[in-house]
């Protein structure tokens, strides 16, 4: 199965955008793992997981035509689309709210009690529990559970311009970690 | 603008990571395309975010990609390129000729199939979204209302596990009855709604058990101090004379 075959970024576009299925094929053997491991940082369950990861295949596979090498790189397009897939999954089955409401009943020094819905030892969120506890929270809330910068504001009763300088710093220092 | 200023700022991960606002996002492109080292250190952070992907990947059940590929196969998912290649030869030519017919022949048969699909799904859609309209209707009539108030009739012997609500109006005085639960009566059958004033029976008409509707607006019951639900003979009866199954006092 594994062809010994590489393309080029620019390559891989092009023949996906001419719906090539070898290419198809390639990009799965090459990027699902990475992509899982975003999906399963964010879904808890593993047959959820897996459905956002073949929703995520075949939106891809639609949507290639949309995707706009000036604004990115190709990773960078598929890492969003698996995101926000896991996020609303997550999102309908409720989670939402009882996340919010369990927010809502705390003070800002919740560090510990936010922790996202799922596994905290992959990856970006592995990362991230090097974060100091606020800036930890506000990313958790910003990238794993899709809260806007406005919602955290209310939720946290913390002004938004501060939510604001505040995930971006937190985003500064997860650069250095991962660089 | 400080280019270097801007680029320290965390806007660079915040756009890559899917977090910057709509305005944030077309002034980070529009920016990307006037300075280089912007663009550099946009991809620079993408390839970090790859390789720290890449490094914590997990791979995903084996039979997934089959699942997938099967998937786009389906009708949903492909789109259908065309090419065009030279016929060369003639037996070809008849082949082809034939393959066409046999196509638009199966074509023809899935458009039209379709499109009694689609007309029925329309119906149902149709029907579903006038369904809604009548329960938001009711819901309003009933939420959207201050002066409203309720009383629930508890089931009685002959069918205890019945259950109705009265919804009354204090100001314009309308009756509105939910049925939660009635058995469904014997086509010569038909519930009767009374009200009651001082101890006597005063009779709110007969209603059917309708399920697309959740209320049924009745006669004005102004000052009752309770209402009951008797099964009497179809067209209704000036007294109530068959069982009672749900009563409820206010």
């Amino acid at each position: 199965m594994n062809s010994k075959i590489t393309y080029s970024e620019q390559e891989l576009v092009a023949l996906l955008q001419q719906r090539n299925e070898k290419a198809f094929g390639y990009l799965y053997d090459n990027y699902s793992g990475a992509l899982y491991g975003i999906i399963n940082s964010i879904v808890t369950d593993k047959e959820i997981a897996n459905d956002v990861l073949q929703n995520v295949f075949v939106n891809i596979w639609r949507k290639i035509e949309s995707y706009d090498a000036v604004k990115g790189r190709l990773f960078t397009w598929m890492l969003n689309i698996a995101r926000n897939a896991s996020i609303d999954e997550v999102r309908s089955k409720g989670f939402k709210d009882s996340q919010k409401n369990q927010s809502l009943n705390e003070n800002v020094d919740i560090a510990g009690a936010v922790t996202g819905p799922a596994i905290d030892d992959v990856g970006l969120k592995k990362v991230l529990t090097k974060l100091k506890g606020e800036l930890r929270v506000l990313v958790d809330m910003s990238y794993f559970q899709g809260f806007t910068h406005e919602e955290i504001s209310k939720v946290l009763d913390i002004p938004l311009g501060t939510v604001k300088t505040r995930i971006r710093s937190a985003l500064i220092q997860l650069r250095t970690m991962i660089q | 603008m400080d280019i270097k200023e801007y680029i320290s700022s965390g806007i660079v991960e915040s756009y890559v990571l899917g977090l910057a606002s709509p305005e944030e996002r077309s002034e980070f492109e529009q920016l990307c395309t006037q300075y280089p080292e912007l663009l550099k250190a946009r991809i620079a952070f993408e390839l970090a975010i790859e390789k720290q992907a890449m490094d914590n990947a997990i791979a995903p059940p084996a039979g997934l990609k089959n699942k997938i590929l099967t998937e786009l196969d389906s009708p949903a998912a492909k789109v259908i390129t065309m090419q065009s290649a030279p016929v060369k030869n003639l037996n070809w030519l008849k082949y082809a000729a034939a393959a066409c017919v046999a196509l638009l022949a199966g074509s023809i048969y899935l458009n039209v199939s379709l499109s009694n699909k689609n007309k029925s799904l329309q119906n149902n859609y149709n029907n579903t979204v006038a369904e809604l309209g009548e329960v938001k209707k009711d819901i309003q009539t009933l939420i959207g209302n201050p002066n409203i108030k309720m009383a629930s009739m508890k089931g009685m012997a002959v069918s205890p596990q019945s259950y109705a609500t009265v919804y009354w109006d204090t100001t314009s005085h309308d009756v509105y009855l939910l049925t939660n639960n009635l058995p469904i009566p014997a086509s010569n059958k038909q519930y009767q709604l009374w009200a009651i004033f001082d101890g006597k029976p005063v009779d709110l008409g007969v209603f059917d058990i309708k399920k697309e509707r959740l209320l049924i607006q009745t006669k004005n019951a102004q000052g009752a101090e309770a209402f009951a639900i008797t099964l009497e003979e179809k067209g209704g009866s000036p007294t109530p004379k068959g069982d009672m199954y749900v009563m409820g006092k206010l």
